[in-house]
C-alpha cells in the first residue's frame, strides 16, 4: 500500500485530504510543517508527499528544497497553493515539485493528480 | 585521557564578535558587518533597544543568513512595538515566502499590538494578505475572534480566504457563526472543500451545545 | 449528579488539533482515557463545568498560564537513570564517532545536560562513557550539567539515590558506580568528581554566555514548559552554545520542529537528533 504524507498547517485541510485518501485506499500520515515533515520521513520515507506552501517554521519551498537534497528514496511531490502567479508555480517547480495545483481541491482531481504522478513515478 | 571535570566558559572568553561597543550605535554598525557571527550577536544585543526596530526591520529584508534572520524575528518579536509591527505588516506583501511566513509566525506572537490593523488586513484587496490576516487571527487571543471569522465568511468574495476562516471556525465557533456557516455553504455549493469544512464546523458547534 | 461534565467526541478532537498545534504531542485514540481524565481534572481545578468553557480558557487566556499548567499534566515526568536510553546510545554508537572524526586538535570533547534535575542524567551519560566508549581513552570529555533550582543542584552533587532511580541499571554497574548508604546508594566519588554542576537560567543570556563551546547538549523535557517565545529564544541561545556541526538531544515528546528551523535534522541509526550546521559559526 502507498503512503502519503500531507502537510498543511490547517488540521481541516490534513483531515480533508486523509479522508479522500484513505478511502481511496492509501496510507496517510500528517505533518503540521515542513520541519515535522522532515522528521517523519527520516523515521521512514514516503511514496508521495502533497506539500502545501505557507506554513510556520519550514514552508513548502524549503521542506522540498531539503527533501530533494537528503539521502533518502525520492518520491514525487505535489504542491498545493492559494496562489496563482506563474513565479508562485516557477518557485515550486524549481524547490522540486513535480505539480503544482491550486486550492480548493476537489476530491477527483487530488485522486487522479495522486494516482497519475505514482503511476508516472514508477515507469 | 577520561572523563575530565568542565568548567563553564570564562568571562574572559568573550565571543570575538562581541567585543565591539555595544551600545546603541555599535550595534547598528555591527547589524551591518560582512561576519554572519556579528550580525547575529548584534541583532540579539539590539532587542534591548525598541528605537533599534527600524534598521532590524532592513537588515531583515536583505539578510541572506538563516540564523542571523531568525534572530532579527526574535528581537522583533521582543520589541513588539508600533514600527515593528507595521514593518512586519509591509513584509507581508512581499515576493519572498520565507519571509512572508515568518513575518506571520511573529505577528501570531503579538496579538494585542495586531489587533487594531486587523479590520484594515482582513479588508485588503490582495486575498493572500487576508489569507495571511486570517492565520494571525488563529493565535489573537482577542475578543472579536469569531465576529471578525463571521465576516469573513460572510462577505469576502475570495473562497480560499473563506476556507483559512472556516478552518478556524471549527475551533472558536459558537451558536452565533451557524447561520453564517450555513450561508457560506450556499454560496460556494460546488466547492467540496468548503461543504466538508463548514460541515465540521458545524458538527462541532452543536456537539458543544448538547 | 445532573451535570457531570463529559469530553464528548468532537470535544476531543478539537482538543487534539489544538494541543498538536501548540506541543506536537499528538495523542492517539488509545489515549483518551488518559487524556480525558486529565482535562476533567483541570476542568474542576478551574470551575468549569463544560469543555466548551474550559477550552475557551486554555485559548484565550492572555498569560497562556493554564495551557502550561495542562502540559505539565500531560507529561509525566519522572526522572530515572537511564531514561531514554536511545539517545545515550546514539551518542557513544555514532555522534561521538563523528565529532571526533572531524576534530582536528585534541581538545576535550564538552557535553552539557541541562536541567540537571537530581543527576540522573550528567551520571547516566559518563557511565554510558565509561561502558560503551572505547574512545575515552584517547579523548579527553568534560561534561557540565546545570540546572536553575540550587536545591536540586545540591541533591545533584550529593548523588544519593533510591531504588527507583536505579531500577534500569543492571546490577554490575550498579556495584561499579554506586555504594549502599542506608536505605540508598550514592554515586562512588570519582564519579561525583567527574561532573561539573553550575547554576544556570538558560532564559539568562548572561548565564548562557558562560556555557559555550559545546560538542552534545542534552536538554530533553525542559523547553516543552516554556511559552513559545522563551522556547525559540533558548533554542537559538543552544545553537550559539554549540560548536558548528554540534548535535542537540530533545525529549521524546519534544519536537524541534515546533521551535525553531536554526538546526538541521539528522537521523542515526539509534535516534533522531538535532545538529547545529557544519558551515554556520
Amino acid at each position: 500500500m502507498k503512503r502519503i504524507l500531507v502537510i498543511d498547517d490547517a488540521a481541516t485541510v490534513r483531515l480533508y485530504h486523509r479522508e479522500i485518501l484513505e478511502k481511496a485506499g492509501f496510507v496517510v500520515d500528517e505533518a503540521i510543517n515542513g520541519l515535522e515533515a522532515l522528521e517523519k520521513l527520516e523515521q521512514a520515507p514516503f511514496d508521495l508527499y502533497l506539500v502545501d506552501v505557507n506554513m510556520p517554521k519550514l514552508d513548502g519551498y524549503g521542506f522540498l528544497r531539503a527533501l530533494r537534497q537528503l539521502d533518502v528514496p525520492q518520491a514525487p511531490a505535489i504542491m498545493i497553493s492559494t496562489e496563482s502567479s506563474a513565479s508562485d508555480r516557477h518557485t515550486a517547480l524549481v524547490a522540486g515539485a513535480n505539480l503544482y495545483i491550486l486550492k480548493p481541491i476537489k476530491p477527483e482531481q487530488l485522486l487522479a493528480h495522486v494516482q497519475g504522478l505514482l503511476g508516472e513515478w514508477q515507469d | 585521557m577520561g572523563l575530565k571535570k568542565g568548567k563553564p566558559t570564562p568571562a574572559t572568553d568573550v565571543p570575538g564578535e562581541r567585543q565591539q561597543a555595544r551600545d546603541l550605535d555599535g550595534l547598528l554598525l555591527a547589524l551591518q558587518a560582512e561576519d554572519p557571527l556579528t550580525r547575529r550577536w548584534a541583532a540579539r544585543d539590539l532587542e534591548a533597544y525598541p528605537e533599534a526596530a527600524a534598521a532590524l526591520l532592513t537588515q531583515l529584508r536583505s539578510e541572506r543568513e538563516n540564523s542571523v534572520r531568525q534572530v532579527i524575528l526574535t528581537a522583533l518579536t521582543g520589541i513588539g512595538n508600533e514600527t515593528a509591527i507595521r514593518g512586519l505588516i509591509d513584509c507581508l506583501y512581499l515576493e519572498d515566502v520565507m519571509l512572508r511566513n515568518a513575518a506571520i509566525e511573529v505577528l501570531k506572537e503579538l496579538p494585542d499590538q495586531v489587533a487594531p490593523f486587523m479590520g484594515q488586513l482582513l479588508k485588503d484587496s490582495d486575498p493572500d494578505v487576508r489569507i495571511f490576516a486570517v492565520d494571525v487571527l488563529e493565535s489573537l487571543r482577542h475578543p472579536r475572534v469569531e465576529e471578525w471569522l463571521i465576516e469573513v465568511i460572510s462577505e469576502d468574495p475570495h473562497v480560499n480566504v473563506c476556507a483559512t476562516a472556516v478552518d478556524l471556525l471549527g475551533e472558536v465557533g459558537s451558536d452565533q457563526a451557524k447561520v453564517a456557516l450555513a450561508s457560506l455553504k450556499q454560496r460556494f455549493a460546488e466547492e467540496p472543500y468548503i461543504q466538508f469544512a463548514a460541515d465540521l464546523a458545524l458538527k462541532r458547534i452543536e456537539a458543544d451545545e448538547a | 449528579m445532573l451535570n457531570h461534565p463529559r469530553i464528548s467526541d468532537e470535544d476531543f478532537q478539537k482538543f487534539r488539533e489544538f494541543f498538536y498545534r501548540k506541543t506536537g504531542m499528538l495523542f492517539e485514540d488509545g489515549k483518551r482515557y488518559f487524556v480525558d481524565k486529565r482535562l476533567l481534572e483541570r476542568m474542576a481545578a478551574t470551575d468549569n463545568e463544560t469543555f466548551r468553557g474550559y477550552f475557551t480558557l486554555l485559548r484565550f487566556q492572555a498569560s497562556g498560564a493554564e495551557l502550561q499548567a495542562l502540559i505539565n499534566l500531560m507529561t509525566v515526568n519522572e526522572t530515572y537513570f537511564f531514561r531514554e536510553e536511545y539517545q545515550f546510545q546514539c551518542l557513544v554508537g555514532s555522534m561521538l564517532t563523528e565529532i571526533v572524526t572531524r576534530r582536528t586538535s585534541n581538545k576535550p570533547i564538552r557535553i552539557w545536560s541541562v536541567p540537571s534535575s537530581s543527576g540522573e542524567e550528567p551520571y547516566g551519560i559518563a557511565i554510558y562513557l565509561l561502558e560503551h566508549w572505547p574512545l575515552l581513552r584517547q579523548w579527553d570529555v568534560e561534561i557540565i550539567s546545570s540546572d536553575i533550582d540550587t536545591q536540586i543542584l545540591k541533591q545533584a552533587k550529593q548523588g544519593l539515590y533510591s531504588d527507583r532511580a536505579l531500577q534500569h541499571v543492571p546490577e554490575p554497574l550498579l556495584k561499579k558506580y554506586f555504594q549502599r548508604v542506608g536505605t540508598q546508594y550514592q554515586v562512588r566519588q570519582t564519579l561525583r568528581e567527574a561532573v561539573e554542576f553550575t547554576q544556570v537560567n538558560v532564559s539568562d543570556s548572561a548565564d548562557m554566555r558562560s556555557h559555550r563551546h559545546f560538542d552534545v547538549i542534552f536538554c530533553r523535557n525542559l523547553l516543552i514548559y516554556f511559552d513559545d517565545i522563551s522556547r525559540k529564544k533558548t533554542a537559538e541561545s543552544f545553537f550559539d552554545a554549540l560548536n558548528p556541526g554540534g548535535f542537540i538531544c530533545l525529549g521524546h515528546s519534544e519536537a524541534m520542529s515546533r521551535i525553531s528551523p536554526l538546526f538541521d535534522i539528522r537521523r542515526f541509526p539509534e535516534a533522531i537528533v538535532y545538529q547545529k550546521p557544519l558551515e554556520a559559526r
